[in-house]
């Protein structure tokens, strides 16, 4: 639970998002994403907007006429980009209160969010005052209403007092001036809702303006289905000697206009810049004492800096402010991606969904960063995203300190950095050796990183390589070597709580060793399973420190699987292809994560079939090395390079 | 945290949740109508922008007022611009509709008073009786009276054009 309990608008948001998170999952949860939907509607509705103004007439004899030739000359484009025009805008209004309300609910208006959330309520008014204008241009009944409407609003206003609404009393004050006027208007407002709203994401950090594709794709066939199934249309034309009973109205835009007959003009006006005034200065309004108004640091590992977090700041805000490459999805304690260790010090948590932070995830001393605001200086350690922001790769010089052959075409090679600069990497993340000539050849760091400075590398033989043989026959202790790194996206996802299966094909072993050693160093306690794939007994070289996890870890197994067993290896266990002895014993992996490293024949074997038994691609992840080049693949430059490391 | 539904249950519960954003947004485009006016009602609208006479008649300066006057400025006449007030009264039927009093624009109230009053009136045959007062003296100046017939939702606007003699009733 949260450090303060929800407030009731908190438990109903949650309670919605929580099941939405059923079917959309929390990475297309659509109530995560309200701020970039609103950027993406806008974006159709400008889009759409350009191609109706081409043929849109700006003149009071033709405005009409032109919109329906193009509503009904050309039904399936331009009638349905109309229709999208219009249900995008509606659907922008939705999604921008929605948004508003959802920031105001979880109390991220205040701090330093003040701005975001003054100039998103400009934004929404800037929006009314862009649609408003737009129903003005088809000049049907609808336009009709709005302009009369609209100027007798306005004409109870001091310094206009009664005189906008002559221009549009009968038919004959209104001139093609007027509407060239209102069109300008049209298109200099969303402008400006546009340019604001470039402003208004600016003050928070790698603040999402576009949605996830599926999400973009759901909500544009969405729109397109209403526009063919019920068409915008234009109402009768205008006529400005009659005035018709009823309109068809837009309730999205059109609200207030609906409360003026009821409070009269005037107090329509109070009303509206009351409630504007109250909430621009909601920020700083407060019935419970929530604020923090002190600046806390944080020591973030790995990156060992230490950063400040402002007051109304999460550490993930301050992180991504300060450039880290933190990890998060949907900043709303949705997901958990942004799962990390509190080290040290007091946070105060924020409304967050249980399945993404578990009672025992606190206990064990797990907190979100999206939701974590410090009570005191505190110091975290998390996973870095692969992929997203690596920690810098930088070129290393490094003494041999250890060759210890492993078995007959494997050799443990242990390096020191000159300098004893201890280098930064995630488990599961390689190295590139740098041969005099500038070719690399790839390695794997095959302990858990920060247990010692010596980097573990298992180097297996490739007869005929440039690289290899020269380990095994001239190598020494005390040799210096070149190497790049760390590289990679093939890491430990830590902020997931499924059973991992990890499947490793000969050295693929390395990289698994190095994300095992790293699992239960950090007390870990997700259900793994090793499948050590082989082709007999003596290619399973650390075969017994596997037996040696297996014994001291319950939530750990082994399964050594050998593709051709040797008859003096009287091998009674698995047999077969890996990846089909897994199968076997899993016929459906929807509810597990798998790693797999190995050749690439096997990860192309393997990945595939996984898929087939359910496992999605969010939740399979792979890395697999080939010779390198790959042809001749005998040749002299045979060697093993990972794939996505650089190939030369 | 991922969903433990089965795919086409989590596809079929998405197209649902993207069908109920489409209601919401198709309904409430258009719906529910909104009334503007009764069935049987006209609308008249009294909008008028006029400049009264002035409020006080010119007068000549005395040579003691002249002389405190810089010499570029030295006017005989003395032409005070603040205009009069504006009252307008409108009977329907023999009954009072409006009667409003406009002061003029203006900082310096030289301006047009500037008048629009919207009401909504039973359809029918009416007969209309306008009056306006624009001098210092508050006397009515103008007036007009007019039978006018009226179909439901027709608009009958009232104006004051001076250089059309006065009031104008305008129907379509």
């Amino acid at each position: 639970m949260p450090d303060s309990s929800p407030t009731i608008g908190q438990r109903l948001f949650l309670s919605i998002e929580k099941g939405f998170n059923t079917f959309f999952g929390e990475r297309l949860n659509p109530l995560y994403c309200l701020g970039a939907i609103a950027y993406f509607l806008l974006w159709i509705v400008i889009f759409t907007g350009l191609y109706l103004y081409a043929f849109f007439e700006t003149s009071v004899v033709h405005a009409y006429a032109s919109v329906e030739a193009l509503t009904h000359g050309q039904r399936y484009f331009g009638g349905v980009l109309r229709s999208l025009h219009r249900y995008a805008s509606d659907a922008l209004i939705l999604v921008v209160v929605l948004h508003l309300v959802r920031h105001f609910v979880f109390n991220r208006h205040r701090g330093y969010r003040w701005f975001s959330w003054v100039s998103g309520v400009v934004i929404l008014w800037l929006t009314y005052a862009a649609g408003i204008n737009g129903y003005m241009l088809p000049w049907d009944r609808l336009s009709q209403f709005v302009v009369t409407a609209t100027t007798e609003w306005f004409d109870v206003l001091p310094v206009i007092g009664g005189s906008m609404t002559r221009n549009f009393i009968s038919n004959a004050n209104v001139s093609d001036r007027l509407f060239s006027l209102l069109s300008f208007m049209h298109i200099g407002l969303p402008l400006s809702v546009l340019a604001l709203l470039w402003i208004h994401t600016q003050r928070v950090p790698d603040a999402k303006t576009n949605p996830p594709r599926a999400l973009m794709v759901g909500v544009i066939a969405c729109l397109t289905m209403l526009s063919l199934f019920k068409p915008a249309l234009s109402k009768a034309p205008a006529d400005m000697s009659t005035m018709v009973a009823r309109l068809d109205f837009d309730w999205f835009y059109l609200p207030s206009y609906a409360l003026i007959p009821h409070l009269g003009p005037a107090n329509t006006w109070f009303l509206l810049l009351g409630a504007t005034l109250l909430m621009l200065v909601l920020p700083w309004l407060s019935l419970r004492k929530t604020g923090r108004k002190k600046t806390w640091n944080q020591a973030v590992r790995p990156d060992d800096r230490i950063i400040a977090v402002r007051p109304g700041e999460t550490l993930l805000d301050a992180g991504l402010r300060e450039g880290l490459p933190m990890p998060y999805d949907c900043r709303n304690g949705g997901c958990g991606v942004c799962k990390c260790t509190l080290l040290h010090g007091d946070v105060s948590l924020l409304p967050f969904q249980e399945s993404a932070l578990t009672a025992v995830d606190r206990a064990s001393g797990k907190i979100l960063l999206c939701c974590a605001e410090p009570r005191s200086d505190v110091e975290i350690k998390y996973l870095p995203l692969p992929g997203a922001k690596a920690l810098p790769v930088k070129q290393y010089t490094a003494r041999v300190v250890g060759l210890d052959l492993l078995t007959s075409d494997v050799m443990r090679v242990c390096l020191r950095v000159e300098g004893g600069v201890p280098i930064l990497f995630h488990p599961g993340q390689y190295i590139n050796v740098l041969l005099d000539d500038g070719a690399r050849r790839s390695f794997s760091f095959a302990t858990a990183p920060r247990v010692s400075d010596e980097i573990e590398l298992h180097v297996r033989l490739v007869e005929g390589g440039r690289f290899t043989p020269g380990v095994f026959s001239k190598m020494q202790v005390g040799d210096r070597l070149r190497f790049e790194g760390p590289m990679g996206a093939f890491t430990l996802r830590e902020d997931s709580t499924k059973p991992i299966i990890f499947v490793a094909g000969a050295t693929g072993f390395a990289p698994v060793k190095s994300m095992l050693e790293h699992a239960f160093q950090s007390g870990s306690k997700r259900d793994m399973i090793l499948y050590w794939g082989v082709r007999s007994l003596r290619d399973l070289y650390l075969g017994a420190l596997a037996e040696q996890w297996a014994r001291e870890h319950n939530n750990f197994h082994f399964i050594p699987v050998l593709s051709e067993p040797r008859p003096e290896d009287e091998w009674r266990g698995r047999t077969g292809l890996v990846h089909e002895a897994i199968l076997a014993d899993f016929p459906d992996l929807s509810a597990h994560q798998v790693y797999a490293c190995g050749s690439v024949h096997m990860v192309q074997a393997a990945y595939p079939a996984f898929v087939k038994h359910g496992i999605t691609s969010d939740d399979c992840f792979s890395d697999a090395f080939h010779l390198s080049p790959q042809w001749p693949v005998r040749g002299a430059d045979a060697e093993m390079v990972k794939l996505g490391g650089s190939h030369v | 945290m991922s969903s433990r539904l089965p795919t086409w249950l989590r596809y079929a519960l998405q197209g649902l949740a993207y069908a109920a954003f489409a209601v919401v947004i198709g309904y409430f485009s258009t719906s529910p109508q909104y009334r503007l006016r009764a069935d049987n009602d006209a609308v008249l609208k009294l909008s008028f922008s006029h400049s009264a006479q002035l409020q006080h008649a010119c007068r000549e300066r005395s040579v003691e007022e002249l002389a405190k006057i810089s010499p570029h400025m030295r006017n005989k006449l003395d032409c005070p611009r603040e205009r009069a007030v504006v009252r307008i009264e409108l009977d329907m039927d023999g009954k009072p509709l409006f009667q409003i009093s406009t002061p003029p624009g203006g900082l310096h109230k030289d301006g047009a008073a500037t008048v629009y009053r919207r009401l909504p009136i039973p359809a029918g045959a009416h007969q209309f009786q306008a009056r306006l007062a624009d001098g210092p003296d508050g006397a009515i100046n103008f007036s007009k009276e007019i039978r006018v017939d009226l179909a439901p939702g027709q608009i009958l606007i009232v104006d004051f054009l001076t250089g059309s003699g006065g009031f104008v009733f305008t129907q379509s």
